[in-house]
C-alpha cells in the first residue's frame, strides 16, 4: 500500500459494510453460547453465574467478560427482550441476530482504536510500514471467519492485547494494567503472560543498572508498588466477590476443565496433529516393523477427535509432558528477554510464547493461532528475515482455519477472502519489508521452500473440501482435517524454528 | 515499530515504483484503489478488484431471494429454476408450451439453452432438484448455493470481461491514465443496482448486459460485424435488449451513411444480424419444428398484459395517479399512445446518432435510448431501470471529473431507492440498506455535488425526500385507506428523477457530439 491511504477510517467502512452483509450467515454454537451468557447475566444474580447449567453452553469466561455481557444485555432488552430468557435455548429472532453481529462490529471498535495508535505512534520512516500492518490486522482473514462468520468477541480482545503491546514501550505500568484486565476477560492470554512478567520485571521494576553480576538488583520500589497495587487491585475487582461467596473452585472447574483431550474437535495444527498423523501412518507400516499396536486405539471410533486422545503404537502423552515442553521453549526467549528487556525482543518473546504454548500446549484451540498472528504482525516488517518466517505463519495460520466454516455457502468467503488478503498483504509486506543484509541468493533459499509450501494448499483445501467428500462420502471424516491440521503444523513449526533463530542470534 | 535496521532501498527497486506520489482523488473510492496505481502492482489490479466484487456479490448473495418460502407462485428464482428443468427433462417442441401458469418459458431461445446447460450440471449434482413437478418451490439450501454459483459464473463469463475490454479501450480513448481506469471500472463494478437484483433477488441479467457491452467493445474497436452478432445475442438472451436496438441501428446506419453511403457494409451488416437469428433460433427449429418459433415470439412479447406492472417509476404509472388512463381509455389505445411516446423519447438520440456516429457517444446513446423506453413504454418493470442505469455508469471510463461522477452517482443512488418496495418484498431490507449506503458513500455521494446550482438542489432535494420517505415509512408504517402510500412517493420522487437524469445525459450526449475532441475520429 502506497502512502497512508486508504485511510484505517476508509477500509473499516468498508470491511463493516461486508460483515453486516455476513449478518445471514452460518453461525457455529458458540453464538447460543454468548446468547445464553447474556441471557444468564442479564436475568441471574452474580452468585448464581458460575452455577447456572440450564444450557449446556455454561459460562466458563472470567468474571470481567461476564460483566461485558451482562452490560450488552442492558442494550440487548431494546432488540429482543425474549433472547435474555434463559429458559429459551437455541433462540435466534433476526433481531437477535442482529444485536448479537452488531455487537462483535461494533466492540471492535477498540482494535481499530488501538490500530490507530500504532500508526499514529510509530515514527516517520516506519510510518508506512505500521499502516499496512494496521490494515493487515483489521482486515485479518482470522478474524473474519472466527468473529463475524463463526462468532466470537475476539477483535475487542485483540484490541485491548494491541494496546497494551503498543503502550509497553512508553508506558509498562499501562500495559501491565491492561493485560491484566485481559486475562479478566478470557484466561486464555494466560499464554502470554511469562514474556509480560519477564519485561515489566525487568524493565519497569528493576533498574537500568540491574546486574546479576556482581550483584546489583537495583529494584524500583515505587514502580513495583505501583505496578503491584494496580494488577492486585484489577483481579480483586473481578474476583474478589467470588472469593467472599466461596465460590472459587466452582468458578475454577469452569475456567479450567481439564478433564478435555490431548487435541481439540478440529486439530490446531500443533505438534501433537504431527504426532497423531504419524501415529496414523505407523499403523499402517508397524506390522512390517513389528511395533506392537494398541488394539484400544484401534478402534476408539473418534479416532482423538475428541476426548482422551489414545495412540496405536507411539507412547501417550501426559498433561505433564506438554506442560513441561510448553514451559521449555518459553523459556528459550525469555532468558534472553531477561538479558535485554527491549521492545523489540518483548514482542519476540510474546510471539514466541505464544508459539510455545501453541504448538505443545494441551488440548489448544485452533482458534489461538491468532495469538501468534497478532504479535507476530507487529514484528513482520523489522526485516527480511522475520518477513520470511512470517509468511508460512500467514498461510497455514489462516488455512488450518477452513474447517471452522464447513458449510457450502461460507466455502467461496473464506477462501477468495485468504487468498485476497495473502495476495494483497504479502505483496504490500514484500515490497516494504527492508532488504538490508540479505543477499539475493540467500533470499531464494528462504522463499523458495515457501512458495513450495503455498502451491501445496492449492490441492490440499480442493481435496479435503470437494474430492474427499466425493470419494468417501461421510466415511473417514477425521482424514481432511488431519491432513489440514499436519499441513498447518508443518507451516507453524517452519515459522516458528526460523523466529526463534532470528530472535536468539539479533 | 521498532525498527533495528535502517531502511534501505535497493536502486531497482525505487526505480520501478514511480507513481508513488500521485495524491488519490478525493472520494473513497478513489483513496481505496490507490495503492494499485503503482507501475509495479499493475497486474494486482484486475483480480484483486475482481475478487473483491466477487465477495460482495456473494456476501448479497447470503440473504434471501424472490419468492424464498413464498407459497404458492415463489418468484424469479423459482421461474429460472423451473426454466431449467423444463429445458432439461421435456423435448424442444414443448418448452415454450408446458404449463404457462406455472412460470412458463417467456424469455428468448438464447435463455432457454442458457438454462439447459445450467440445469444439465445442477441434474448431475443433485437430481432432485430439477425433477419436474415434484420439485416446484423447493427451498434447498444447497440448491440456492448452485444457483447463486450459476449467477456469478455466469456474470464472471460474460458482463465482467465486457465492462473490462470497454474500460480499457474506452478510458484509452477518453485519456483516462492507469489510476484513473482503475477507479472507473471499480465504480462500474461495484454498481449496487445489478448486485442487488442479480445477486440478491435473482435474476440472470448480467449476461444480457455482457453481450450487450461486447457488442460495444466491437464497435469500439471497428470490429462492425462481430458488434451486431453479440448485440443480436444479447436481444436472444432477453428481450429487454431490445431498449438499447434503436440506438444501436441508428449508429450503424451513420456509419454506412457517413461520410460516404457504404452498401457493402449495410448488406453485410444486415446479412450478419439476420444469419446470428438464425442461428440462435435454429436449435427450435431443428429439434422443435418450425412453430416453436411463433410461439417463442408470442410467448416473449406479451401485449396481452397490462400498460405496467406493479409501481413503476415511469410516465404512465406516475401520471396515473392525477388521470386514471385505465377509466378512460381502452387497452389498445393506450398501447399505441406509449408507442407514439416512446418513439418521440427516441428521436432525438437516434438523430444525433445517426447524424454523428461517433465512438465516444455510444453508452450515453444506449443510456437516453433506454431512458425514453423506460419513461414512456409498454409492460416495464422497476427492474428495468438497470437498462439506461448500466451504460450511463459505464460513462465513468469516459470523464472522472466531479461534476460527472455526481450526476451518474446521483442517478445510482435513486435507482437503488426505486427498488426499495422490491427488496422489501424480497426480505432484502438489510442487503438494500448496507449495499445503497456503502456505494453512496464510495463516490462520495454528499461531498461531491455538481457544479451548478440548479445540479446542487436537485441532488440534495431528491436525496432530502428519499430520506424523508424512509423515516416516514418507518415511523408512520401503514396508512388507513392508503396501502400504497409510500410506494406512490417513491414512484413519483424516482420519475422526477428519472426525467431529469434523461435530459442530463441527452444534454450531455449533444455536447459530446458537438465537442471538438471528437471530429478526430
Amino acid at each position: 500500500m502506497s502512502g497512508l491511504y486508504p485511510s484505517l477510517k476508509d477500509v473499516t467502512i468498508v470491511a463493516t459494510a461486508f460483515k453486516l452483509l455476513l449478518l445471514p450467515a452460518y453461525k457455529s454454537t458458540d453464538f447460543e453460547v454468548h446468547r445464553n451468557w447474556l441471557a444468564l447475566t442479564h436475568s441471574l444474580p452474580v452468585q448464581k453465574w458460575y452455577y447456572e447449567n440450564t444450557s449446556e453452553w455454561t459460562l466458563d469466561y472470567p468474571p470481567f467478560f461476564a460483566a461485558f455481557e451482562w452490560c450488552m444485555s442492558h442494550v440487548a432488552k431494546y432488540f429482543d427482550p425474549r433472547m435474555l430468557e434463559v429458559q429459551n435455548l437455541g433462540y435466534d429472532s433476526f433481531n437477535t441476530v442482529l444485536f448479537q453481529r452488531l455487537s462483535v462490529i461494533v466492540t471492535e471498535l477498540v482494535m481499530v482504536y488501538a490500530l490507530h495508535r500504532l500508526v499514529a505512534n510509530s515514527p516517520e520512516f516506519t510510518k508506512r510500514s505500521a499502516h499496512a500492518i494496521a490494515l493487515s490486522i483489521l482486515l485479518s482473514p482470522g478474524l473474519l471467519i472466527i468473529d463475524h462468520i463463526h462468532f466470537q468477541y475476539n477483535g475487542f480482545m485483540y484490541g485491548i492485547l494491541l494496546l497494551s503491546l503498543l503502550v509497553a514501550k512508553s508506558s509498562p505500568l499501562l500495559s501491565g494494567i491492561l493485560f491484566a484486565a485481559l486475562l479478566c476477560f478470557k484466561h486464555i492470554y494466560l499464554y502470554l503472560a511469562p514474556a509480560y512478567f519477564i519485561y515489566l520485571l525487568r524493565a519497569y521494576c528493576l533498574g537500568p543498572n540491574f546486574s546479576i553480576w556482581p550483584p546489583n538488583p537495583a529494584i524500583q520500589f515505587f514502580n513495583s508498588l505501583k505496578l503491584g497495587v494496580s494488577i492486585i487491585t484489577i483481579f480483586a475487582t473481578a474476583f474478589a466477590p467470588f472469593v467472599w461467596w466461596g465460590q472459587i473452585p466452582q468458578l475454577l472447574s469452569r475456567l479450567f476443565p481439564f478433564a478435555r483431550g490431548l487435541c481439540h474437535a478440529y486439530w490446531a495444527p500443533n505438534i501433537w496433529a504431527m504426532y497423531s498423523f504419524m501415529d496414523r501412518c505407523l499403523i499402517l507400516i508397524a506390522p512390517k516393523l513389528g511395533l506392537a499396536i494398541n488394539q484400544a486405539a484401534l478402534s476408539s471410533g473418534t479416532r482423538g477427535l475428541v476426548g482422551n486422545t489414545s495412540f496405536a503404537v507411539l507412547p501417550d502423552i501426559t498433561p505433564r509432558v506438554t506442560f513441561v515442553l510448553t514451559l521449555l521453549f518459553m523459556a528459550l526467549p525469555l532468558v534472553k528477554l531477561f538479558m535485554h528487556p527491549t521492545y523489540e525482543n518483548f514482542l519476540g518473546s510474546v510471539t514466541l510464547c505464544a508459539f510455545s504454548s501453541f504448538l505443545f500446549g494441551w488440548h489448544v484451540h485452533e482458534k489461538a493461532i491468532l495469538l501468534i498472528i497478532f504479535p507476530f504482525s507487529l514484528l513482520a516488517l523489522n526485516s527480511r528475515h522475520h518477513l520470511s518466517s512470517f509468511r508460512p505463519l500467514a498461510v497455514a495460520g489462516h488455512v488450518s482455519l477452513f474447517p471452522l466454516l464447513f458449510t457450502p455457502a461460507e466455502f467461496p468467503i473464506k477462501t477468495v477472502y485468504t487468498v485476497l488478503w495473502l495476495i494483497v498483504f504479502l505483496y504490500t509486506f514484500d515490497k516494504l519489508a527492508p532488504s538490508g543484509g540479505v543477499n539475493e541468493y540467500r533470499r531464494w533459499l528462504m522463499d523458495r521452500p515457501a512458495t513450495l509450501f503455498v502451491i501445496v494448499a492449492i490441492p490440499l483445501v480442493t481435496y479435503c473440501s470437494l474430492i474427499h467428500g466425493l470419494v468417501f462420502g461421510d466415511r473417514l471424516g477425521f482424514m481432511p482435517l488431519m491432513f489440514m491440521s499436519s499441513y498447518s503444523a508443518v507451516g507453524v513449526v517452519a515459522s516458528w524454528v526460523w523466529l526463534m533463530g532470528v530472535y536468539l542470534s539479533n | 515499530m521498532a525498527s533495528t535496521t535502517p531502511r534501505k532501498k535497493r536502486p531497482t527497486r525505487s526505480a520501478r515504483s514511480v507513481s508513488f506520489s500521485l495524491p488519490p482523488l478525493k472520494f473513497p473510492l478513489a483513496r481505496l484503489v490507490h495503492p494499485l496505481q503503482s507501475s509495479t502492482s499493475q497486474w494486482l489490479v484486475l483480480p484483486v478488484l475482481l475478487m473483491i466484487a466477487f465477495l460482495f456479490r456473494w456476501a448479497v448473495g447470503l440473504g434471501s431471494y424472490s419468492g424464498m418460502a413464498a407459497p404458492p407462485m415463489h418468484g424469479d428464482f423459482e421461474a429460472q429454476r423451473h426454466w431449467m428443468e423444463i429445458t432439461t427433462k421435456l423435448p424442444v417442441r414443448e418448452w415454450y408450451w408446458h404449463d404457462l401458469q406455472w412460470w412458463g418459458l417467456d424469455y428468448p431461445p438464447l435463455t432457454a439453452y442458457h438454462s439447459w446447460l445450467v440445469g444439465l450440471i445442477g441434474s448431475k449434482i443433485n437430481p432432485t432438484w430439477f425433477a419436474l413437478h415434484d420439485s416446484r418451490g423447493v427451498d434447498d439450501p444447497i440448491l440456492k448455493v448452485f444457483m447463486r454459483v450459476s449467477v456469478v459464473a455466469s456474470e464472471y463469463l460474460t458482463y465482467i470481461p465486457a465492462i473490462v475490454l470497454f474500460v480499457r479501450s474506452y478510458g484509452a480513448r477518453s485519456g483516462l491514465n492507469s489510476y484513473e481506469k482503475s477507479i472507473a471500472f471499480a465504480a462500474i463494478l461495484m454498481n449496487p443496482s445489478i448486485m442487488l437484483i442479480d445477486h440478491g433477488h435473482f435474476q440472470f441479467n448480467t449476461v444480457m448486459f455482457g453481450f450487450a457491452f461486447l457488442a460495444v467493445d466491437c464497435f469500439l474497436t471497428d470490429h462492425l460485424l462481430w458488434g451486431s452478432f453479440f448485440f443480436v445475442c444479447s436481444l436472444c438472451f432477453k428481450q429487454m435488449a431490445l431498449y438499447y436496438a434503436p440506438a444501436v441501428f441508428a449508429y450503424l446506419l451513420g456509419l454506412c451513411f457517413f461520410p460516404k453511403f457504404d452498401f457493402g457494409r449495410l448488406f453485410m451488416l444486415g446479412a450478419t444480424v439476420i444469419a446470428t437469428f438464425m442461428v440462435m433460433f435454429a436449435p427450435l427449429v431443428v429439434f422443435g419444428g418450425p412453430e416453436q418459433v411463433k410461439q417463442c415470439i408470442i410467448r416473449v412479447f406479451p401485449f396481452a398484459r397490462g400498460l405496467w406492472e406493479d409501481k413503476v417509476a415511469n410516465f404512465w404509472c406516475a401520471s396515473n395517479v392525477a388521470i386514471k388512463y385505465k377509466e378512460y381509455f381502452d387497452q389498445s389505445q393506450l398501447q399505441l399512445a406509449s408507442l407514439l411516446a416512446t418513439l418521440a423519447g427516441i428521436m432525438p438520440t437516434c438523430l444525433i446518432l445517426f447524424f454523428y456516429p461517433q465512438k465516444r457517444l455510444l453508452p450515453l446513446g444506449l443510456a437516453t435510448c433506454a431512458w425514453s423506453f423506460f419513461l414512456f413504454s409498454f409492460q416495464v418493470h422497476e427492474k428495468s431501470v438497470l437498462l439506461p442505469l448500466l451504460p450511463l455508469t459505464l460513462f465513468h471510463a469516459g470523464s472522472l471529473d466531479t461534476d460527472t461522477t455526481s450526476w451518474i452517482t446521483w442517478v445510482n443512488n435513486i435507482a437503488v431507492f426505486s427498488l426499495w418496495p422490491l427488496l422489501k418484498r424480497d426480505g432484502l431490507a438489510l442487503q438494500y440498506t448496507v449495499i445503497g449506503m456503502f456505494y453512496a458513500w464510495l463516490m462520495g455521494t454528499f461531498q461531491r455535488l455538481p457544479k451548478g446550482w440548479f445540479g446542487k438542489l436537485v441532488h440534495l432535494g431528491s436525496y432530502a425526500a428519499v430520506i424523508g420517505l424512509h423515516v416516514a415509512e418507518q415511523v408512520v408504517g401503514k396508512v388507513e385507506g392508503l396501502p400504497d402510500l409510500w410506494t406512490v412517493g417513491n414512484v413519483l420522487v424516482c420519475f422526477g428523477c428519472y426525467v431529469l437524469a434523461w435530459g442530463w445525459a441527452l444534454q450531455r450526449l449533444w455536447n459530446e457530439a458537438k465537442s471538438p475532441k471528437n471530429k478526430t475520429e
